[in-house]
């Protein structure tokens, strides 16, 4: 009886589909219930030792940024020729994170992918933080991040206006156009998940601080009507502008004259990549976080599986990334060009570059495999490998492409010093700060969206059923 | 003027009558029923959107689109032209020989600030629509009510001024509505 219950909750919706959206059979109380459980739930040992880490890296970030401000970016390890290093390849690396947020929430909101909708409200905060720590990056780098504010154009006594034909200044209107986007396409949907927790706690402090969040919603039919087309034009306009911000990332370096940048390949591929490193870091926090917030059974292995896939064919195109670079390095004839590349692969920073083959072509092949794609232990380890891959990727391209230039008499070797790293460590740590703290004070999953994705899965017309012999 | 007031009835807030249904089905056919007996001001309230709910409550197009198409056009044009004017007419700067008027180099930003504005304008649109963040509201007078937004299904039936509402109460429990009452906005 048991066996068939079990067989029953696991029964394919779709001949294709081997694993269930949602697992038991759910209703709107008991999604209530358990979606809101882990902000109600006092926190345990486990996210205060979490949070104690997390924020001794934040506050070894606070000492670095401090560091930098009081010694100048001279206490980094950047030279003549290396001028960009751990700076802009956190930077690129953190940006790229976030994308595969704006990737589920938005493009696979308008392709109606249903799995998307446990999985968003999660992606969408690592988003958010990631631009947060990535933003941080060519801020410092400008070395004197209070001067910052010359880059928007506003009327300034030296009546000069920023230079507009600069892919810099390209950047600083993609990101934080991409920053503002993402912030008020989440907090929209977060609002009716907020009225959710205004009135189902018991404590008259959470009704009170949920309730100025939650902006008085009553869930009417007459705010619904336009939330619904709101929401999907969000949407619609994250996707282009998704692609539009790690296009501009690209720019940075193909609108140079630099051999190993100057190429018309970087948009797309960059664009993959971020897909790439971002479902992984998806991945890396969401195997504790559904195991830990109680979570499997709107995050089931079909989101698991899913989310490899498109590791896979990610991780597929960067590799067709690489190779296309090289082979037009080698065809082009041009001495520079191929130098570069030769120079990836024999020079100093060749570990960096064998280490990124390894973590982002070879890694996600095991995911060809239908039992690597199930097998949880393994998919965490594989989403560890290439976030590590894509990092080195983007120190590749940058330090390597600089450090022999094209006399090389002006060649020089790039070390970080304690203050990169302890930068990079420290926006890792932010990062985590921030994300704990999102997933102790709200719902880690978009309640009424899964509500409504119940109430569609039950009544859905009959499955057809695939009868097999035996 | 202060004491005129007091010689006054002291303001009547507006008045509800509440009703919740087993299921948004349930609720939306309510919705049709209670607007064929000629009541105005209808609403659903449900922790998510209603399939078929538009029609019931009658509501026509969204305005949000028009909303986000002028806040687009507005970020694209204004966004080029603030370029064409701080580049190239009020200080024209040459960048390596570079027309002062590039358009290949203006689209990005001209992409992005269409992105923008559409977007800001769709959010505070869409708050404008809604009249939020409306943190009162007579509807949560009710205690029962707060499971609108968790797993209940509820209808609200403003009265027209005067109205003591019995004959909604009536209607909405011959429909098959739970827990009907009648609530009043608090005026002080």
């Amino acid at each position: 009886m048991a066996a068939a219950e079990h067989a029953a909750a696991a029964s394919p919706a779709d001949a294709l589909d081997s694993y269930p959206l949602m697992v038991g059979k759910q209703d709107n109380t008991t999604l209530t219930g358990n979606l809101l459980a882990h902000v109600w739930a006092r926190p345990d040992k486990g996210w205060l030792l979490a949070f104690a880490i997390a924020m001794a890296g934040s506050g070894a970030l606070v000492l670095a940024i401090t560091v930098t401000l009081v010694e100048g970016i001279g206490a980094w390890g950047n030279n003549i020729p290396v001028g960009w290093a751990f700076d802009i390849t956190n930077f690129v690396w953190w940006i790229g994170i976030g994308h595969a947020g704006t990737l589920i929430s938005a493009i696979l909101f308008l392709f109606q992918q249903r799995w998307r909708t446990a999985i968003n409200r999660f992606s969408e905060a690592m988003t958010i933080f990631a631009v947060m720590c990535a933003g941080l990056f060519p801020l410092l780098h400008t070395g004197r991040p209070w001067f910052a504010y010359f880059m928007f154009p506003y009327p300034s006594t030296l009546e000069m206006w920023p230079q507009f034909k600069s892919p810099l200044i390209w950047d600083v209107f993609a990101v934080s156009t991409y920053f503002t986007v993402s912030l008020l396409f989440w907090y929209l949907g977060l609002i009716p998940d907020l009225a959710s927790l205004r009135d189902a706690s018991k404590s008259p402090i959470q009704r009170k601080v949920y309730g100025i969040f939650a902006l008085g919603w009553r869930g009417s039919g007459r705010h619904w009507h336009n939330y619904k087309v709101g929401y999907l034009l969000l949407a619609g306009l994250s996707t282009p502008l998704v692609v539009s911000v790690h296009t501009i990332v690209s720019f940075d370096f193909a609108v140079s004259l630099i051999p190993g940048w100057h190429t018309t390949i970087f948009p797309p591929y960059f664009v993959a990549g971020a897909v790439f490193s971002g479902f992984a870091m998806v991945m890396s926090w969401m195997v504790p976080a559904r195991h830990f917030l109680g979570l499997k059974h709107v995050i089931t292995m079909r989101h698991l599986e899913n989310m490899n896939k498109i590791i896979l064919a990610t991780g597929m195109l960067v590799s067709y990334g690489y190779l296309m670079e090289h082979w037009i390095a080698w065809y082009s004839g041009n001495q520079f060009e191929w130098f570069v590349f030769f120079n990836r692969a024999t020079g100093p920073y060749r570990g960096v570059y064998y280490l990124m083959l390894f973590c982002n072509v070879l890694t996600p092949q095991i995911f060809w495999f239908k039992w690597a794609r199930t097998n949880i232990p393994l998919m965490f380890i594989a989403s560890i490998f290439v976030n590590i891959g894509m990092w080195c990727e983007r120190f590749v391209i940058i330090v390597t492409s600089l450090h022999r230039d094209f006399l090389p008499a002006a060649w020089d070797m790039y070390y970080p010093t304690w203050v990169d790293i302890t930068l990079f460590l420290g926006t890792i740590g932010f990062f985590s700060t921030l994300f704990l703290l999102f997933l102790k004070f709200i719902p880690a999953v978009a309640v009424s969206e899964v509500k409504e994705l119940n109430e569609e899965l039950q009544h859905r017309p009959a499955p057809v059923t695939v009868v097999t012999g035996a | 003027m202060e004491h005129a007031a007091e010689h006054h009835a002291a303001p009547v807030g507006k008045t509800f009558v509440l009703a919740r249904f087993e299921t948004g089905e349930a609720l939306v056919d309510a919705c049709y029923k209670v607007r064929e007996k000629g009541f105005q001001h209808i609403d659903t309230h449900s922790p998510y959107p209603l399939h078929g709910g538009d029609e019931a409550l009658g509501l026509g197009r969204s305005r949000v689109p028009r909303i986000a198409l002028s806040g687009g056009l507005t970020g694209m044009f204004g966004g080029y032209l603030m370029m064409v004017y701080m580049n190239s007419v009020n200080w024209p700067l040459n960048v390596g020989g570079r027309p002062p008027h590039a358009p290949p180099s203006f689209i990005p930003i001209t992409f992005e600030t269409t992105v923008l504005l559409a977007s800001l304008s769709i959010f505070f649109g869409l708050l404008a629509l809604m009249r939020l963040p409306q943190p009162y509201h007579a509807v949560f007078e009710s205690e029962a009510f707060r499971s609108a937004v968790n797993d209940g299904f509820w209808l609200s039936v403003a009265l027209p001024p005067g109205g003591d509402g019995k004959d909604a109460s009536a209607l909405l429990s011959q429909l098959g509505g739970r827990e009907v009452s009648t609530v009043q906005e608090d005026m002080r």
